[in-house]
Formats: structure tokens, C-alpha cells, sequence
């Protein structure tokens, strides 16, 4: 529900008629006629434009000349903005506890906002002494943005930060119970508060919501983005979160099944029935998204053999729980010299690849089969093609070996991710480009230009063609392997996109930015489809659950936190990391949760405890924030200590073994 | 003008310092780093008020203001620095490239690559086919050359020595300190193929001689060298074209 502008924008001073012997009409005063209807279009248009789309997807940011222009209009004098600033300040403190905490949220937003202004409009003395009295009053975790805003005391100094411009041009968006908005309303509406309630107007966005109002705890634990949070519309379109239906077919029984024992080939015997009966409630999934959605490659061959031995491996999983934990198989990876910047691991767990900061691509093999390439053309044409084990046949002997460096980038290597069929690898360095390489050659293929900027992280499809990069120009790009451009352009982010994952379904995709929210997008039409707020940190990493369902995000906080998708709402906190957590991965049925951080640790947490009893009713979705409980300490299972390698990736083998790696680092 | 110079440098200095100490984080505990902090901004504003300074006697001001030294800071940033695109920018092209459906795939089209002039799978190698090797010691230019003794030299193109039609007497110029003491080599042609004549479609052939290492004695070195008719015939164009395409002009492919 938006916040309309009750009042009209401000009248024309009028002009004192000469003839007339009548005093000049005492009205609000504005600065000029051409100001102050140009801003009344500039509402029309912004309301307008909201109002038009209506239900379904908000494209919440239109680009508007006049909404660039409109916010750097000054409103009213700038000597008293101190004033204005302290009398908001003693009213807030003065209201009812209840209310204290979500009109508080005030304080950030508005103290930002007008210093801006100020310092656009070149006062830079009263932005000086503005900012001296009031940045002590402002929340801990707004600490990094103010050192930063302290630097910038010149128009000049804001005109190269893309960052400090978005935010100018955006809205804050404020959640606020009704109660507590009309109790502000009306403050501010009284006469002596005009110009504070034209700064709200012209800087803010309050989403109103029917509810009680929202404890300091609450609050805390969903603000800290540098767009405030979100609107409830921004998460309100529908997600296919479902996951897509498996292609049936049977699982051969194998002379390898049947020597073991008795137990283990019955189930076998049971599989493919069991096949069945899952893909028959999946057709009436209503998460889940068609089919033909988006266009996916077919399965090859050699992709169905692959599943056929997901099937059997997931057969012998270990079946993981609070009394069942992973064991945890750490591969530290020495005199990298802190130059390691990226990790993958295959699905199959038979490949590490490393990315590193003096720009080469290093790929091992894990298991005791070597890594070859294939043969030169002059050989490849002398061996018997009908015969069965060509693929055995094509694979060069001569070269070979337990690792293959790969050379090509002109820069620290930031982000690798194997492709499913392991045929392929991505890497993207800071260089801008994204360079595909083949295993089978250990060549480069492609280098994929789009981003000029260093890009930070990329990822295969969970269905391969399809991969996502996300860079330091704000955006994440949708690539397939044979077009040299992107498909599609994912622009919303107000800082860099640091880290980028597909859904297990493949249609949507998750970025997480230095902005501290997260984002999900639609891969069909490009659009946003949820807002995440709440990390006071740029996101390091993320995680989809196995089912589809939920997303788990940390970031530099420390904090890692759990969000259902289909509603749009945090429904998990999980503390206890006192670093930035690198790594997050949900075990293969979704039991455990395991992160990785640069305190040197790997935690588990049980997924299956969080997620359940979540009181996700048409009310909680409504006013977008349910009750947290405290329990991050019930759901730790275990803390795992290296002795000082922090932890870069983390990957759960087919079998429920854990995999983490890192670089030893000796301070 | 280094930092750290007179007392009154210092002075000025520590004003200027004044901006980075209002961003706590910036001392270091270390001094050199300090020192190197103070060196590269010292540099910094010097480049900057050189700028500024060419820029106001280009106006033909008396002294340096405010203005030129904003232009100069405007300058450097513009070389120096490019910022991503702006927001409106990147939403524009984001709306137009996400209109256009994705493209469907089609089925068994073996590895999925871009077309070819975007992939690097091109080679960036090409090999000398032995063809040519063998017609192109033909027409090859004599490289090195030798000094033979006392002999009026010769210019450095070949071109034919004293215009008699039967001997050709053939000097070579070499930096390499070989010397073939009162040794003077003459080539004996036949004269049909030794006529000058630069119309001439049909060109004398140019042949190779090849002198035997025993005749130069203990000093044991081949030459091979090329007599080639003056420079505009057709057969002369053949060598050197040979010899330019032996050169690694890989771009006129």
C-alpha cells in the first residue's frame, strides 16, 4: 500500500498586487512555479507508473529524467536542516515505546538524504556540522556507510560513485505499521513540520502495513540494505519454485548390485518403481514451472548413463540428521600464497578446480584416475570408432596427469564452476570476461565479453547451456554457451553483484550484491520477482535448498539467514560465524546445512528443524515478517575448527561426505 | 620539492593532511607507510596543478584559479578512471534485451559454441609447407654477405657488378670479420642469362651458385648468393616476393 501524498504540492507564493490594498495571502511557500508543478508531474508520473502495472510484477525503477531532476531539488533552508533534523529527533524519542522502534528507521534514511542534499547543493559547511551532530546517533551497522558518506564533502566527490547516485535517485523504502505511520503523519503535517514532511515525501517510500508494530529485535534483523527493505509488491509475483520432472527410465540392475548383499539389491529392484511413483506427484506440482518454460538442452547419452549412476549412488547416501552427522573431508590447498579466489567441485566429486589471483586456472583430479586430453586429429582417426570403449580410446595417454594448468586470463580469477557434464569449465576473472574451457583438450574456447568491470562470480545451469555472471557494473548477465552476447540483463542492483547461483529448476536465478540484498530473477522476461533484505554486509554466498523451496544467504556479517521463497519472507537466523561465510551448502536430501567461513570453521545446521512449523499464513505474508525465534544455538550441531585455512567451498559428495576446501593461510 | 623537505613544507603538508585524518583508518602505524601515503599524494596534486597551470596559461589568465584546476581534476579522472554505466542506462538496455524471447536450441548440434570468429579455437600457428621451402632457395637473397678482401664495395641491393655481359664479378659486404685475402671471386654466367634488360618479359634466370667450402679454404663457410637482374623485372619481383611472403606476414593470408 503506497503512501500518497495527501496534500497537494505547494502552492504558489503569491504575488503581492500593488493596487490591491490587501495584505499577499499567507500560503505555504514554494520556490518557484515551474518547481513546484514540475514535481506535482514528477508524483503523477511516479504513482502513475506504479499504478499501471498493477498486480503481478512491479518494474519498481522506471528511469525518469525528471525524478534525476527532482532529487536534487533543494527543500527549504539549509541552515535549519539541523533544526528540522532535531525536532524529528526529540518527537521520535518522546512517542510511545511501542512505536519508538519502527519510527527510528527513520533516522538513517532521512540523515543520509538530507546530507546529500546539502553537499549537492554545495552548502558544505552546514553538511559539515549536520553530519558532526548526528552520525553518533545512527545504528552500528550503518557504520560502514557513514565513513564512507564522511568522505564525501564535495559535489565533485559524488559524481564518479554510481553507488551514492543510485541512492539518490531511489526511494528508501520504510516498513511501518499503520498506527505508527498515522501518528507521524500527523506530526509532520502540523505546520512548523512542512519542510521535514516534504523531505519525507520526496526521499522515502513507506510501506504500510496492518499489524502490530515491530520490535527493535524485528526491525534489526530485516533493515541494513542500502535501499532500506521492500516493498511488499516486490515480493509478491508468483515463483515456480517447484522442481522440474525427472525424465523416467530404468535403473539396470548391475553385476556390481548383485554381488552385494541381499539388502542392498532389493531396494535396487524397488527403484524404478519408486521412479514412478515420484514423477507422478510431481505432474500436479503446482510450483512447479512447465516443462518447455524456458528452452533446456536434451539428454544426451551420456547424461542419462550420469543420472542412472546419481540414482545409484543416492541409493547408498547416507542418510543425514541430528544424530548423523557428515563427516568432513577438508582439501587445504598449500603455498597458494592467499592467491586462491575460487573453487569448484564436479557433482561427482572426481574434479577441483582452483582459481587463482595470478590469473591461472588449475584443475586436479580428486580420484586416483588421471586427467588426459584427447588425441591429436592425425590419431583420433586411426582408432576404431565401433568399438566399445571409444571414449577410453580417444583419451591421450602420453598427456596424462594428476593436474592441468590452464593459462588465458589477464587477471585474478574470481569465479569457476564446472559444467554438469564436466566437458566444460567457466572461469571469470577481473578482467570482464568470462573464458569457457574444455576439459577434454584443456584449451580455452570462448571468452565471453560483456562486462567491462571485474566480473565476481559465475555458474552453470544445474542443466548445463545456460550460465550466470554477475560483475562490479551492477549487473548480472544470462549467457548461453553458443551466443557471444547475453540473453538476458539483470539490472536493479544498486552496488557490484558478488555472487550469482541458479535454481535447481533453472528458471530463476539468485544474485547476491555489496547493496546487502539479495535478488531473485525471473530467467523467462528478466524481471526482479523478490527482494531480500536484512545482512548488513555485501553476500558472499548463497544456497538453494535441494527441494527448491528455500534460499540460505551469508555475508560478511557473520549471519547466515533463510528465506522461503514462495512467500517472500526470512523465516531463519542463524548466528554464530564471527566472520565473513564464504561457503553455504544444504546437504543432498536437505537435512543439514553446512557453512564456511573466514573464521576457520565449518558449521552445520540442522535445515530440517528450521524449516519446519513456519506459520506462514495469508496474515504473516501480509504484513511481510514473521517471528524469529531464538534458536541458532538449538540447530548448531556441530562447530568444525581448521587450524588456519579459512573455508572457501563446500560441497556435499553424492554419498553425503562432505568436501570443503581452502588455501592454508600461516598468520 | 620532496615531503619531509623544510619546516615550512611540513607545515604546509600537515594541512594538507587535514582531509585524511577526518577517515579514521587512513594512519598507518607504520611510517614508511605514512611517508609513502604523503609521497604519492604529494604527486598527485603536483600532476594536477602542472594541469591546471598549462591550462590557464592557455586562457591566458594571470594566475591559476579554482576553475582550471576543477578542469584538470576533470581531465585526469576522464583518462584515469571510467565508472560503470549509470542505472537508467543499464535498465534501458536490461528492458530491451530481456523483450526479445530466448532462443529455442536445437537438438544434437554436438558442442554449443559460438560461430567461429568468436571463439578462440581458431590456430594461431601456421605451418611452412616444404613446397615452398625448395622453390624459394631458388630466388632466396644471399644472407650473410662476406667482404672479400679489398673490393670496392658494393651497394647493399643486389644488382649486377661491373656492367661487362660475361663476367660478373660478385663482392659481398659482411659484418662479420671474414676476410678472403686477395681472394676475388668471379662467376662465370653465360651471357644469355646475364643481359640486362629491364623491359624485358623475358627474364634472365636467375641462378644460384652455390661455392664449394673447399675453395674458400680452411675458413669453411657457404655462401650462397643470388645473382639477380636490376630491380625491375619481373623475375626479380618473383624472389623478393618469396622472400617477403618467408617473412612472417601472417595477415595477408
Amino acid at each position: 500500500m503506497a503512501a500518497l501524498p495527501e496534500e497537494p504540492a505547494e502552492v504558489v507564493a503569491v504575488k503581492p498586487d500593488p493596487d490591491a490594498g490587501t495584505p499577499p495571502q499567507q500560503g505555504r511557500v514554494s520556490h518557484c512555479a515551474f518547481a513546484s508543478s514540475f514535481r506535482l508531474a514528477y508524483k503523477l508520473l511516479l504513482y502513475g507508473n506504479t499504478f499501471a502495472v498493477g498486480g503481478g510484477v512491479v518494474v519498481e525503477d522506471q528511469p525518469d529524467v525528471s525524478a534525476v531532476l527532482s532529487a536534487y531539488n533543494q527543500q527549504g533552508d539549509p541552515t535549519l536542516y539541523e533544526e528540522y533534523y532535531s525536532g524529528l529527533k526529540h518527537f521520535i524519542e518522546c512517542s510511545l515505546d511501542c512505536h519508538r522502534a519502527e519510527l527510528s528507521q527513520l533516522f538513517y534514511p532521512l540523515f543520509v538524504h538530507m546530507y546529500l542534499e546539502l553537499v549537492y547543493n554545495q552548502h558544505e559547511s552546514e553538511a559539515k556540522s549536520f553530519f558532526e551532530r548526528f552520525h553518533g546517533d545512527q545504528e552500528c551497522y550503518y557504520q560502514d556507510d557513514l565513513r564512507v558518506l564522511s568522505s564525501l564533502t564535495k559535489k565533485e566527490h559524488m559524481k564518479g560513485n554510481e553507488t551514492m547516485l543510485d541512492f539518490r535517485t531511489s526511494k528508501f523504502v520504510l516498513r511501518i505499521s499503520r498506527d505508527s505511520y498515522q501518528l507521524l503523519k500527523r506530526h509532520l503535517q502540523e505546520k512548523q513540520n512542512n519542510q521535514i514532511w516534504n523531505i519525507v515525501q520526496e526521499h522515502l517510500y513507506i510501506d504500510i502495513f496492518d499489524g502490530m508494530p515491530r520490535s527493535k529485535q524485528q526491525i534489526d534483523a530485516m533493515v541494513g540494505s542500502l535501499a532500506g527493505e521492500a516493498k511488499r509488491e516486490a515480493n509478491k509475483a508468483k515463483v515456480f519454485f517447484g522442481l522440474l520432472k525427472e525424465p523416467e527410465f530404468d535403473v539396470p540392475l548391475d553385476d556390481e548390485d548383485d554381488e552385494g548383499e541381499n539388502e542392498e539389491g532389493k531396494p535396487k529392484k524397488k527403484k524404478p518403481k519408486k521412479d514412478s511413483v515420484g514423477s507422478k506427484s510431481k505432474k500436479q506440482d503446482p510450483n512447479a514451472p512447465p516443462q518447455n518454460r524456458i528452452p533446456l538442452p536434451e539428454l544426451k547419452d551420456s547424461d542419462k548413463l550420469d543420472k542412472i549412476m546419481n540414482v545409484k549412488e543416492a541409493a547408498r547416501r547416507v542418510r543425514l540428521g541430528p544424530d548423523c552427522l557428515p563427516s568432513i573431508c577438508f582439501y587445504t590447498f598449500l603455498n597458494a600464497y592467499q592467491g586462491l579466489t575460487a573453487v569448484d567441485i564436479t557433482d561427482d566429486s572426481s574434479m577441483i578446480v582452483g582459481g587463482f589471483a595470478d590469473s591461472t586456472v588449475r584443475v586436479w583430479s580428486v580420484t586416483p584416475k588421471k586427467l588426459r586430453s584427447v588425441k591429436t586429429a592425425a590419431d583420433l582417426s586411426l582408432i576404431d570408432k565401433e568399438s566399445d570403449d571409444v571414449l577410453e580410446r580417444i583419451m591421450d595417454e602420453k598427456t596424462a596427469s594428476e593436474l592441468k594448468i590452464l593459462y588465458g586470463h589477464s587477471g585474478p580469477v574470481y569465479g569457476t564452476s564446472f559444467s554438469p557434464d564436466r566437458n566444460y569449465l567457466l572461469s571469470c576473472s577481473e578482467d570482464g570476461t568470462v573464458r569457457l574451457w574444455s576439459l577434454q583438450t584443456f584449451t580455452c574456447l570462448v571468452g565471453y565479453k560483456g562486462h567491462n568491470y571485474p566480473v565476481w562470480d559465475t555458474q552453470f545451469s544445474p542443466y548445463g547451456y545456460y550460465f550466470v555472471s554477475g560483475g562490479h557494473d551492477r549487473v548480472a548477465r544470462l549467457w548461453a554457451t553458443d551466443h557471444y552476447q547475453p540473453l538476458r540483463i539483470f539490472a536493479g542492483h544498486l552496488a557490484d553483484v558478488t555472487c550469482t547461483r541458479f535454481h535447481p529448476n533453472s528458471n530463476y536465478i539468485a544474485t547476491g550484491s555489496a547493496d546487502r540484498t539479495v535478488r531473485l530473477w525471473d530467467v523467462l522476461n528478466g524481471n526482479c520477482v523478490r527482494i531480500f533484505t536484512g545482512h548488513k554486509g555485501p553476500i558472499h554466498s548463497l544456497a538453494f535448498s535441494p527441494n527448491g523451496r528455500f534460499l540460505a544467504t551469508g555475508a560478511t556479517d557473520g549471519r547466515v539467514l533463510l528465506w522461503d521463497i514462495g512467500h517472500g519472507l526470512m523465516v531463519g537466523e542463524l548466528k554464530g560465524h564471527t566472520d565473513t561465510i564464504y561457503a553455504l551448502r544444504f546437504s543432498r536430501d536437505g537435512e543439514i546445512l553446512a557453512s564456511g567461513s573466514m573464521d576457520n570453521t565449518v558449521r552445520l545446521w540442522d535445515a530440517v528443524k528450521a524449516f519446519e512449523d513456519l506459520e506462514t499464513d495469508d496474515f504473516t505474508t501480509a504484513t511481510g515478517h514473521i517471528n524469529l525465534p531464538e534458536n541458532s544455538q538449538d540447530l548448531l550441531l556441530g562447530t568444525y575448527m581448521t587450524k588456519s585455512t579459512p573455508v572457501v567451498h563446500l560441497h556435499f559428495t553424492r554419498r553425503n561426505l562432505l568436501l570443503a576446501a581452502g588455501a592454508y593461510s600461516s598468520q | 620539492m620532496a615531503p619531509g623537505g623544510s619546516a615550512h613544507v611540513n607545515a604546509e603538508w600537515e594541512k594538507g593532511m587535514v582531509p585524511f585524518r577526518a577517515f579514521p583508518g587512513w594512519r598507518f602505524h607504520c611510517q614508511s607507510l605514512n611517508l609513502i601515503l604523503k609521497k604519492a599524494v604529494w604527486w598527485y596534486v603536483t600532476t594536477i596543478l602542472e594541469d591546471a597551470k598549462i591550462y590557464s596559461s592557455h586562457a591566458k589568465k594571470s594566475s591559476v584559479d579554482a576553475d582550471d584546476v576543477r578542469l584538470a581534476i576533470q581531465c585526469r579522472t576522464d583518462q584515469s578512471f571510467t565508472s560503470p554505466p549509470p542505472r537508467d542506462f543499464l535498465l534501458d538496455i536490461a528492458r530491451q534485451k530481456n523483450q526479445t524471447p530466448l532462443p529455442l536450441i536445437k537438438p544434437y548440434s554436438g558442442p554449443r559454441l559460438p560461430p567461429d570468429r568468436y571463439c578462440l579455437t581458431a590456430p594461431n600457428y601456421r605451418l611452412k609447407s616444404l613446397q615452398k621451402k625448395v622453390s624459394s632457395s631458388a630466388g632466396r637473397i644471399t644472407v650473410p654477405r662476406l667482404s672479400v678482401g679489398a673490393v670496392s664495395s658494393r651497394p647493399s641491393t643486389p644488382t649486377l657488378g661491373t656492367p661487362s655481359a660475361q663476367t660478373v664479378s660478385v663482392s659481398t659486404k659482411v659484418g662479420t670479420p671474414v676476410s678472403l685475402t686477395g681472394q676475388r671471386f668471379t662467376v662465370q654466367i653465360p651471357s644469355s642469362q646475364a643481359t640486362v634488360k629491364s623491359a624485358t618479359p623475358t627474364t634472365p634466370t636467375v641462378q644460384n651458385v652455390l661455392i664449394n667450402p673447399s675453395l674458400i679454404g680452411p675458413k669453411n663457410i657457404l655462401i650462397t648468393t643470388n645473382m639477380v637482374s636490376s630491380q625491375n623485372t619481373s623475375s626479380e619481383s618473383n624472389p623478393l616476393k618469396r622472400k617477403h611472403e618467408d617473412d612472417d606476414d601472417y595477415d595477408n593470408l
